[in-house]
């Protein structure tokens, strides 16, 4: 069985967040990265399958050289091999040149089973998945919370609203996109890491990959307005309850004048 | 020369740091609070994740990691849970270390390499009621008898006693030689007739980590047990404290660490007079001195640790690492508490425990005063 699970390194979004000088992305400079984390449930997902069918699993990212960083994360977890597809542009590319980079990465390897994450941290799109899964004419399941493979049906259970749950049973080759809480994702274990390091990483100018033009442009971003903050109304109950109206009155229009 | 970490070094800092902050903190302020070490978490997961062998070779079930990996994993550890630090740091510095630097091949495949596994737990018996910085005081005895050694006598203040399952164990073969000269070490395997644990001891800090007296009475081990040679014990006991030490300063600064966060993120959050105290000046600069000396201290603690990994000799190194880093880490510690103020005097706020935590570091494996007496007579002869 080939596997390709594909990832992409998002700032922690703990991180004090600037909007950057051209005023379409935010500024990355002084940002601590790590994997995207629809994205860790993917790997764990993919090197379950691998470890369950001896299966060859690849793993894919995107982006400038500090991404292999992150890609050791995944290698370090399981993966056998890395295919780094080198692209200092990448966070100003739609989903839709994203999607088609995989695809054409995809397009000749026969993987039988491609697993994303659902969406990433940062942008949040949600298309990449369905956007490879669609170029490359198999089907995707998306916002799975289990997997489990049978021959070569898979049968998962996907997240709806309201915590309802679908079971959808697909035959593969097929795309996954991966909710939280779909497993639990390993530690990387000492000796794992050390073996990272002897594991394949191919790096692929994006170059060779980019075959469309993008279909979306980010015009502009900005930071949300701060919110003003809550008043505390002091006093014993009959005081709060008039000071209450008066508000109410005065700045909504819950209360007649 | 060169300040980052390489890819594995970073690797091994964001695994065990997230480890350490989704699995050891949940718990760390209960198990203070009740004295209990829970071998599960606090060693067995270790395992789990290859941290109780980092530094040994993978033929002994080792990772084959530097120092400086060893000191990230105790320093992200101590930086939630001091006590999960020094388990690490005496299982693996005092208990295994010795094993691997003097043991025979058959010695290191018998007790090295499950130890390495985390099947096993290590400990370190030196000190006794009269010998403590002056290791050469050692009372406890062993007398050869046909192909065993028996034991008597006492250990005390042993950190993982009782849970342990391998001791490596000092003790005099020669009543007659000068007084370092006479000492052997010894491995003491828990379960050996004759060899009994005493009194648990009742400490301030790193109380979810087991401190106990080892008791020998005509303890009879095999004559095979004997690590290094006859009368090289004290060699052996230098050389396990001097890695030992790069593990308590790290596990200092793991401290340290813990301390300045929970300073910075109450400042932050903390308002007087409408504002966050952090904008105070008086209180800034307070941050910005601890953030400083925790950072002299990361340095020391990582050049000790790169000296151990490239063959140099770091006995200076990790005796300066050692005693900074347990120094700062009782400074940043009592400052942090201070800027908490009331709350940080209570145990709601773990900065307590931190400064309670912080002061054995500046007295086990060679107090503050031996560190100095190490480093000034290296200066000085």
């Amino acid at each position: 069985m080939k596997i390709l699970v594909c990832i992409k390194q998002v700032p922690d979004m703990e991180s004090r967040f600037k909007v950057d000088s051209a005023g379409t992305w935010y500024d990355t400079t002084e940002l601590v990265w790590r994997m995207n984390e629809y994205d860790e449930y993917g790997v764990e997902q993919a090197v379950q399958l691998k470890e369950q069918t001896g299966g060859d699993l690849t793993v894919l990212c995107i982006g400038p050289d500090r991404v292999k960083e992150t890609m050791k994360k995944a290698l370090a977890m399981g993966c056998d091999r890395g295919a780094h597809v080198n692209d200092p542009d990448y966070a100003t590319r739609d989903p839709f040149e994203i999607g088609a980079i995989i695809a054409e990465y995809a397009s000749d390897k026969g993987f039988d089973v491609i697993f994303t994450g659902m969406q990433s941290q940062d942008r949040g799109s949600a298309q990449v998945g369905v956007l490879v899964s669609e170029l490359l004419g198999i089907p995707a399941v998306t916002t799975i919370v289990d997997f489990v493979l049978e021959g070569s049906t898979v049968n998962v259970k996907r997240e709806l609203e309201g915590g309802i749950k679908a079971k959808v049973s697909v035959t593969l080759p097929a795309l996954f996109t991966c909710q939280l809480g779909l497993n639990t994702p390993r530690y990387p274990t000492l000796p794992n890491i050390m073996k990272a390091k002897k594991k394949e990483l191919l790096s692929i100018p994006v170059q060779d990959l980019l075959k469309v033009a993008f279909r979306l442009e980010t015009v502009s971003m900005q930071l949300p307005e701060k919110k003003g903050g809550g008043l505390v109304l002091e006093g014993d109950a009959g005081e709060l309850a008039d000071k209450l109206i008066t508000i109410l009155k005065e700045k909504t229009g819950v209360l007649a004048k | 020369m060169n300040f980052d970490l390489t890819e594995e070094q970073k690797l091994i800092k964001d695994m065990v740091r997230e480890f350490a902050e989704n699995e050891i903190a949940p718990s760390a302020s209960e198990r203070d609070e009740e004295e209990r070490f829970d071998r599960g978490l606090m060693f067995d997961k270790l395992g789990e994740l290859g941290l109780t062998g980092i530094v040994f070779p993978e033929e002994y079930g080792g990772a084959g990691a530097d120092y400086i990996s060893y000191a990230i994993a105790v320093e992200e550890l101590s930086r939630v849970c001091a006590s999960t630090g020094v388990t690490l740091s005496a299982h693996l510095s005092l208990g295994s270390n010795p094993i691997y630097l003097f043991g025979t091949e058959t010695q290191k495949q018998k007790f090295l390499t499950p130890m390495a596994k985390g099947e096993k737990m290590g400990a370190f018996g030196l000190t006794e009621p009269a010998a403590g910085s002056d290791a050469g005081g050692t009372k406890t005895t062993a007398r050869r008898e046909g192909d065993s050694w028996i034991l008597n006598g006492t250990k005390i203040f042993i950190t993982n006693a009782g849970e342990a399952e391998i001791y490596v164990v000092m003790a005099r073969t020669d009543k007659d030689a000068q007084k370092h000269h006479g000492i052997s070490a010894f491995i003491v395997e828990k379960g050996t007739p004759g060899f009994s644990f005493g009194k648990k001891e009742k400490k301030m800090g790193i109380r979810s980590s087991p401190t106990m007296e080892l008791v020998f009475e005509n303890c009879q081990i095999p004559a095979d047990n004997m690590l290094g040679k006859e009368g090289e014990g004290f060699k052996v006991a230098m050389k396990t404290l001097d890695g030992g030490r790069i593990g308590i300063a790290a596990q200092a600064l793991g401290i340290a660490q813990g301390a300045l966060e929970a300073a910075v993120n109450y400042a932050k959050e903390r308002k007087q007079f409408d504002n966050p105290i952090a904008s105070f000046q008086g209180i800034m600069f307070q941050l910005a001195d601890m953030a400083c000396m925790v950072e002299s201290a990361r340095l020391l603690v990582y050049q000790a640790a790169y000296k151990a990994s490239n063959g140099q000799s770091y006995t200076q190194a990790s005796a300066m690492a050692k005693l900074v880093a347990s120094e700062t880490a009782m400074k940043v510690s009592t400052q942090a508490v201070q800027v908490l103020g009331g709350y940080g005097y209570t145990r709601e706020f773990p900065v307590e425990r931190m400064m309670r935590d912080a002061k054995i570091t500046e007295i086990y494996e060679g107090t503050s005063e031996i560190q100095r007496l190490v480093i000034g007579t290296n200066l000085t002869r």
